[in-house]
């Protein structure tokens, strides 16, 4: 086995034991990069020769018997939209395309903390806005497991990149789905937090009420341990809640004896494959066959959340995205006839076509005569769809669903028709509109030998329960193979 | 329900080319007539009293960063100050 197919949790083990050293790991991920980038296209930007300087550094900490953080030596991509001091953070856009952010975001200092290598910049759909990475400006990338279908979105660099090899864990966001959908549809572990348990400082906004960072692995137990290094408090982020965060690794428990799990019916209706729901109970009746007792429940407004989720999430876009303005930072049109003109010139050749729409949407929800029916009915809207999950967790510990309601489509099928597209996001919108956590597993294939996704809904901040049954799940499935087997 | 996307785009700072206006118009038209089927819900607009946002203390922030560093990624510099075009006559 290569090294860049082991686990970050089983390369920390080989790291202590002196198995292997990190330039090791770092130059097999590199070759792979080598290899396969061509085909995938999971990178923005390299940071490969940074890498090898770092993995030099840990090696010696290791060889003079030093002790070393949590995931000292271990190669990791980082979503672009994560700032990082000095690399270039592009968003996926023309807009950023030449930025290099004076700071680090919170969460990359949590991983130079960790003593993480950061090995790129992963390709993302532009301004996280998309389900499929087409809408990056700077190329596609491509599903490892079938290079002719997308990888999801908008986190679809980092989803890829766990799939083919060319990082060991990854960093991404998610505000509608854009950590769970990619990770369904590649075949890997996704997890995005309960809102305000990782600092957003840094993070470059899209729907800030809806936006959190979050892990990607090829194992639970690669996720439980990223979660616990990224999470926390942070005075950066005024959002950010301030409470003990547990050690999610240390904590992980398979015993889901006596553990209820409620299926909500209204997430496996119409519109989800076949073979996505089949392979979607077959995995809850094997948590049933081994303890867990499994609950039909409703959560009755679930048909409204894909409408709630654009109204909310456009219109903090459309604020927070009138920051570009190519006066501080960022792309300036090059010719102009006067200030307003600059601004519109500057955003019109600098986004990109959806960033476009849903700026519009968002104007138009807030605009003079239309706020009520829309944005304000959303909030309402909002909150009851977060009470009903509060109800629900009176009664289940973890709620189970398909994660997207099919497998990856091929490239440029739905691009062009957004309704379509924000379908993709039906099953995962309603756990950022509560601000619950939520991860993706994955749960087998279809027929086309297409990943399927698995997905646990948990209370606020209750991380541990769904990491538990999920790893519970990964155990009892025999383990999940993630690597792509075509490149 | 149509939507001036001319009147939308002017208020979001954008210009959208005319070959593209109608699909833009088309797109727009369809993902409104989504957005708009929510129920007709009972309530008020609430504070989130659980998760108050704290505010920053009323402090002066020490200055972390140097000008020149921000004004790196700036189109325009001059003198230490960004360049804007003219807005007084």
């Amino acid at each position: 086995m290569k090294l860049y197919e082991k686990s970050a949790f089983e390369l920390t083990q080989m790291l202590k034991e002196k198995k292997c050293s990190s330039l090791e790991i770092v130059e097999d991920v590199s070759k792979r990069i080598l290899e396969v980038e061509d085909k995938v296209g999971a990178f923005v930007t390299l940071n490969i020769d940074n890498a090898k300087e770092q993995a030099k550094t840990i090696d010696e900490k290791i060889s003079k018997n030093q002790a070393v953080s949590l995931l000292a030596g271990i190669p990791i991509g980082v979503k672009d939209n994560i700032s990082t001091k000095g690399i270039n953070t592009t968003c996926s856009s023309k807009m950023l395309e030449n930025y290099i952010p004076p700071f680090n975001a919170t969460v990359v200092n949590k991983l130079n903390e960790s003593e993480a290598i950061i090995i790129g910049k992963m390709n993302m759909d532009e301004f996280a806005m998309g389900s499929s990475t087409e809408t990056s400006f700077m190329h596609l990338t491509k599903n490892p497991h079938d290079l002719e279908r997308v990888p999801g979105g908008s986190s679809g660099g980092s989803a890829a990149c766990i799939a083919s090899g060319e990082a060991i864990i990854s960093l991404g966001s998610d505000t509608g789905g854009s950590i769970r959908q990619p990770a369904a549809l590649c075949g890997v572990v996704g997890l995005k937090p309960t809102y305000g348990s990782v600092s957003r400082y840094g993070l470059i906004a899209f729907a800030s009420s809806l936006d959190q960072i979050g892990p990607f692995g090829k194992s639970v137990k690669d996720v439980a341990l990223l979660q616990t290094v990224i999470n926390g408090y942070d005075k950066m982020d005024a959002t950010s809640k301030n409470i003990v965060y547990p050690n999610l690794l240390e904590g992980l428990n398979e015993n889901i004896k006596g553990l209820k799990i409620g299926i909500p019916k209204e997430y496996f209706g119409e519109g989800i494959e076949e073979e996505v729901k089949t392979s979607v109970m077959n995995a809850i009746k094997l948590l049933e066959a081994n303890g867990a007792i499994v609950k039909e429940i409703s959560l009755p407004t679930t048909p409204f959340a894909i409408n709630t989720y654009y109204v909310i999430a456009s219109a903090e876009a459309s604020s927070n995205l009138a920051r570009f303005d190519g006066v501080k930072y960022g792309y300036r049109a090059k010719e102009y006839d006067n200030l307003v003109d600059m601004y519109e010139k500057t955003r019109s050749e600098g986004f990109g076509d959806e960033v476009k729409r849903r700026i519009m949407l968002g104007t138009f929800v807030l605009s003079s005569g239309f706020y009520d029916a829309y944005y304000k009915k959303a909030k309402i809207v909002q909150r009851k769809i977060t009470e009903e999950f509060v109800e629900a967790f009176k009664d289940v510990d973890v709620i189970a669903s398909p994660t997207v309601p099919s497998t990856a489509f091929k490239i440029g099928e739905n691009f062009g028709d957004p309704l379509k597209m924000y379908y993709s996001d039906v099953c995962t919108v309603t756990a950022n509109i509560a601000g619950i956590p939520s991860i993706s597993v994955p749960c087998g294939k279809d027929s086309k030998g297409l990943p399927i996704g698995l997905q646990f809904f948990g209370d606020k901040f209750k991380e541990q329960t769904i990491l538990n049954v999920s790893y519970a799940y990964e155990k009892l499935s025999g383990g999940f193979d993630c690597m792509s087997k075509i490149i | 329900m149509k939507v001036d996307i001319k009147h939308i785009a002017k208020l979001s700072r954008l210009k959208i080319e005319d070959d593209k206006l109608l699909k833009f118009e088309k797109d727009m038209e369809a993902i409104v007539n989504m957005v708009e089927k929510l129920p007709d819900v009972e309530g008020e607009l609430k504070l989130d009293t659980e998760n108050p946002m704290t505010l920053r203390e009323d402090v002066a922030v020490q200055n972390k960063f140097s000008r020149d560093e921000l004004l790196k990624n700036a189109p325009e510099v001059q003198a230490g100050c960004l360049v804007v075009p003219k807005t007084v006559e």
